[in-house]
């Protein structure tokens, strides 16, 4: 599903040059569950934001499902994006002045999903994640693992093909993260293909393989099956 | 960095509105100062005819010769003076040869400085009290005529006549209604007077309203007493055979009401002052919303503060300070402005403005402005900053409730509201002004010149207008009595035609043309025939279809009998209506006859030619002797004269507007900045779901746009009514038109729109990364 090769990503300022990612080879299958792991600052969000088309690369090619889209405009990007991948953040990013229901409801509204069909997914997902009863409460009367919840339900309103998680229990209690990592094991068991970023070795276990990163490179892929 | 901006804002938004918002109340100052540096002013009046005031009749500045002795006779007056006036006058030095045009004349009687108030430099009041060629020249004259101050008892002439200088006056300030360069007794008119039918001289003669007469009441006096007096004494003159009656009218209005009640100047003075205090109000408004929207930046920055243990007093007072700071940079600023701006300004506002830092009742309206401004700009943010509390703040929870601050909203509104107010207003002049200009006047004034000729030519006129006449420069000549056709005063009750009621009182226009003038001019004959230039045409009359009208007369018109000045005749021809005065009048009654004298030239040519026709016409002129240079006016110019109140308000309410909206959108462009801002991550967010550029700017922008709307459905009807007051000026008016005020909303709504745009695609091409990422 994700084919990068010889990926070189550079953050320039007026007097230095930094290489965050350097020669980075990826390839993740569909339905796999990948977690990729090293210490800050050795690029592993920088590779997850470019996997998620948020951020460009600068040299090097990237295939998505056989498509080249290194070279995709914003347009194009962004019509891949909001059809095919759901994103999962650290610190969740719900938006405060909607409801859950409205925060979960968003990605469709802007693949143009009919009201209807709208509610009807929404609840459902709603439904999956527990927290159905809090669909007209505002994220900050919630607790950090609901939060989470609403966002993971976010994340898969649309039925991405891939979810892109950048530490999703890192703000989180262990009872918390662990029900969060158990859905997206759920998610990664029904098709949904998972790269995720993580610190902990105890989330890393529920990958099918972890890959580790060390100054902008890939410096070990290990098979946790 | 953030910091600095929004400071710059604050400071360039005050700083223009102070500026602006002084500007005008010097001039509103200076329009309300008019006539009140004479002593006493409170008690002195000007005394207006009402001609007829049981039929409405029309009101005059001017009376009758006799009416200032009538005055004298009431005891609560202690003085009284006529005035009239002669202007572009030239006189001349012969000792020199140097001769000075343009100058004005004016008569008073001796009383005339026991009412006002122009100081002698040197000289003194006894030759011009007494003796009718002592004269008063004012210091600018005597450097103009003689090159020095040093000319007490040196003559000039006047054409034939030789006056002397007794003494010299300060110049008469440009806050004077009462202009002169010279000052001639009153007795020398008296002089000269050729007398008036039965009348002998000025002080006898009640058919003329020559004169401008002014009487000094003594204190706690009786205006209506005093002119009660006046009217019964004018009566018994004339047997009782008048409906006249005399009301005095304050000289501290005199300036801004008209002798007819009309209020317009005052009116524009008025609004002026509303603008200025409005301008003011919208740049404090910025100040409050930029501060209140920043108090959510600022609120950790309290909260910190707080808890090392900051009063709520001492917040209040380190925010106040801040504010004054603020503001006494942009006074500073402003007074660079004004400085800058002041010559042009002065242009406009067609005054020397008095603009100095030493003018004290200036410093009044500034300590006041910033009074009321400081109150609403900065206690209000102030006592808001201050009490936040500390751990709320600190934690980002009061950050909430100021974000959906309704105040904030109302202001915006506030703002856009008088913003738009002034573009439909603007809007609406410029289209009164484009009617004007294109308004069917019944005649062609394209090309037309008009000008005197010396004394001595009019005894060759013939010979004159036969010479012009084979110019192929020039199409068309007349000389006639109308030396003004687009401001045209000269009026007369004396017409009578049978079946005429006696209590009709109808003043018609009279002027006296020649057979050329009405072709020239391009008027349309409706009915009967031009003047023939034959002797008959001295007992037929052409008037206007109004006249024909007010008479009562049934068509054909042409056969009837009138008289006119007593002299009997019929009605000729009858021309369809034109104005012969202001757009904002009424088309009103006209005689053209033949009879009286006629001193204007109207020579009509072509673009092309123009030149080529002038200089005949000066040739012409050089030919007699004459003091007087040589000039001429393009009817054009005098329609542009005419009207040029009207395109200075236009001019003003242009740049007023265009400031309004400055400083709104100057306002609306941080809020729209800090609200972009405060949404970053929420943007991010959108966009990391799929949402577009456009949705982002849809989504900041809707907000805004809800406001201005607002405001337009609350400016639409102030505008309305604001405009048909003005338009209740003109007699002939455009049509107050939808478009109008469509267009004004959407110059608003678009103006708001670019504003706010700039942010917002700003903030939705940002890339979403950057503000989602959680370090």
């Amino acid at each position: 599903m994700i084919k990068i090769t010889n990926l070189q990503k550079y953050y320039r300022t007026e007097e230095v040059e930094t290489v965050a990612l350097n020669n980075v080879n990826i390839h993740v299958k569909e339905g796999e569950f990948v977690a990729v792991m090293g210490p800050s600052g050795c690029g592993k969000s920088t590779l997850l934001n470019i996997v998620g088309l948020l951020d460009d690369l600068d040299e090097g090619s990237y295939l998505f499902n056989g498509t080249e889209v290194a070279k995709f405009k914003e347009g194009n990007r962004s019509n891949l994006r909001k059809h095919n991948i759901g994103f999962v953040f650290q610190s969740f990013n719900l938006i405060d002045e909607l409801t859950v229901f409205e925060n979960v409801e968003l990605p469709l509204v802007y693949t143009n999903v009919p009201a209807a069909e709208r509610k009807r997914r929404v609840e459902e997902v709603l439904e999956k994640v527990q927290i159905m009863h809090r669909r007209n409460h505002f994220p900050q009367q919630l607790s950090g693992g609901q939060q989470q919840r609403v966002a993971v339900a976010r994340a898969v309103v649309n039925n991405p093909k891939l979810i892109l998680a950048d530490e999703p229990t890192g703000n989180l209690d262990s009872s918390n993260g662990n029900e969060v990592m158990h859905l997206l094991t759920e998610l990664n068991e029904a098709g949904t293909t998972i790269v995720m970023v993580t610190h902990s070795e105890h989330d890393a276990k529920f990958a099918d393989r972890v890959i580790r990163m060390l100054d902008g490179q890939v410096i070990m892929e290990t098979s946790t099956v | 960095m953030k910091k600095k901006f929004y400071t710059a804002i604050h400071i360039l938004g005050l700083s223009i509105s102070l500026a602006a918002s002084i500007l005008i109340i010097l001039w509103v100052q200076d329009e309300r100062s008019f006539d009140k540096f004479h002593p006493d002013y409170e008690r002195i009046y000007k005394v207006n005819s009402h001609l007829d005031p049981k039929n409405n009749g029309s009101i005059w500045g001017t009376s009758p010769g006799p009416v200032v002795n009538y005055a004298h006779t009431s005891r609560d007056v202690e003085f009284a003076t006529r005035f009239s006036e002669d202007w572009n006058v030239t006189l001349v030095n012969d000792e020199k040869k140097h001769k000075v045009t343009g100058l004005k004349v004016g008569y008073g009687d001796s009383t005339f400085f026991d009412i006002f108030h122009f100081p002698l430099r040197a000289g003194s009041l006894t030759g011009f009290q007494t003796n009718y060629t002592h004269t008063l020249i004012t210091e600018s004259t005597a450097e103009k005529l003689f090159g020095s101050q040093d000319v007490i008892g040196k003559t000039f002439r006047w054409d034939d006549d030789l006056f002397f200088v007794s003494g010299i006056l300060e110049d008469v300030p440009h806050n004077s209604s009462l202009q002169f360069d010279i000052m001639i007794p009153l007795g020398y008119l008296a002089k000269i007077f050729g007398g008036n039918g039965k009348w002998k001289t000025i002080d006898e003669d009640l058919g003329s309203y020559r004169f401008a007469t002014y009487i000094k009441a003594k204190p706690n006096s009786s205006p209506d007493a005093i002119s009660k007096v006046i009217s019964d004494a004018f009566s018994k003159a004339r047997d009782g055979e008048t409906s006249t009656v005399f009301v005095l009218d304050p000289i501290k209005t005199m300036h801004l009401i008209t002798p007819d009640g009309n209020k317009s100047s005052l009116r524009t003075v008025q609004i002026f002052s509303i603008i200025a205090i409005l301008l003011l109000v919208i740049g404090a408004v910025n100040y409050v919303n930029l501060s209140t929207a920043r108090a959510l930046d600022r609120a950790k920055e309290v909260g910190i503060r707080k808890v090392i243990g900051a009063s709520r007093t001492k917040l209040f007072f380190q925010f106040v300070i801040e504010t004054i700071v603020v503001f006494c940079i942009s006074l500073i600023i402003a007074f660079v402005l004004i400085f800058a701006l002041q010559s042009g300004y002065s242009q406009i506002a067609q005054k020397s403005l008095s603009y100095s830092l030493y003018n004290s009742s200036m410093w009044l309206y500034i300590g006041l402005a910033i009074f009321g401004t400081l109150s609403l700009s900065s206690i209000y943010p102030a006592i808001q900053l201050s009490a936040f509390r500390p751990i709320e703040s600190l934690k980002g929870k009061s950050l909430k409730q100021l974000t959906s601050n309704s105040i904030r909203k109302i202001l915006v509104v506030f703002q856009f509201t008088i913003s738009i107010t002034l573009i439909v207003c603007t809007l609406v002049i410029k289209n009164q002004l484009t009617y004007i200009q294109q308004i069917n006047l019944g005649y062609d004034k394209d090309h037309v010149l008009t000008l005197g000729l010396p004394d001595e030519a009019y005894k060759h006129i013939d010979a004159i207008r036969d010479e012009l006449k084979s110019n192929s420069a020039i199409q068309g000549v007349s000389v006639t009595g109308v030396w003004n056709l687009t401001d045209y005063f000269h009026s007369t009750g004396d017409i009578d035609w049978p079946g005429k009621s006696k209590d009709n009182k109808l003043i018609v226009s009279q002027a006296t043309i020649d057979q050329d003038f009405i072709p020239l001019m391009d008027i349309q004959l409706l009915e009967g025939k031009n003047f023939s230039g034959l002797p008959a045409d001295s007992s037929g009359y052409i008037i206007n279809e109004t006249l024909a009208k007010q008479m009562g007369l049934t068509p054909p018109y042409v056969g009837a009998s009138m008289s006119f000045h007593d002299i009997p005749g019929q009605i000729i021809g009858v021309v369809q209506d034109f104005h012969f005065k202001s757009v904002k009048e009424q088309i009103g009654p006209m005689v053209f006859w033949t009879r009286w004298g006629a001193g204007t030239l109207y020579v009509k040519t072509t673009t092309d030619q123009a030149q080529q026709a002038i200089k005949a016409l000066e040739t012409i002129y050089n030919r007699y002797p004459s003091d007087v240079p040589f000039s001429y006016t393009f009817i054009d110019e005098q329609f542009d004269n005419l009207y040029k109140t009207e395109q200075r308000t236009g001019l003003l309410f242009n740049i007023f507007s265009g400031i309004a909206i400055f400083i709104s959108a100057l306002g609306l462009f941080a809020l729209a900045t800090h609200e972009a801002q405060t949404r970053v991550k929420e943007i991010g967010i959108r966009k990391v779901l799929g949402a577009s550029v456009f949705g982002v700017v849809k989504l900041l922008g809707k907000n805004f746009i809800v406001l201005v709307c607002i405001a337009i459905l609350i400016a639409c009807p102030a505008a309305l009514y604001l405009m048909n007051q003005w338009l209740g000026n003109f007699a002939y008016k455009t049509d107050l038109s939808i478009w109008t005020f469509v267009a004004g909303s959407v110059i608003a709504i678009g103006i708001a729109m670019i504003t706010i745009s700039y942010q917002a695609i700003r903030a939705a091409r940002a890339n979403p990364v950057d503000s989602l990422r959680d370090e």
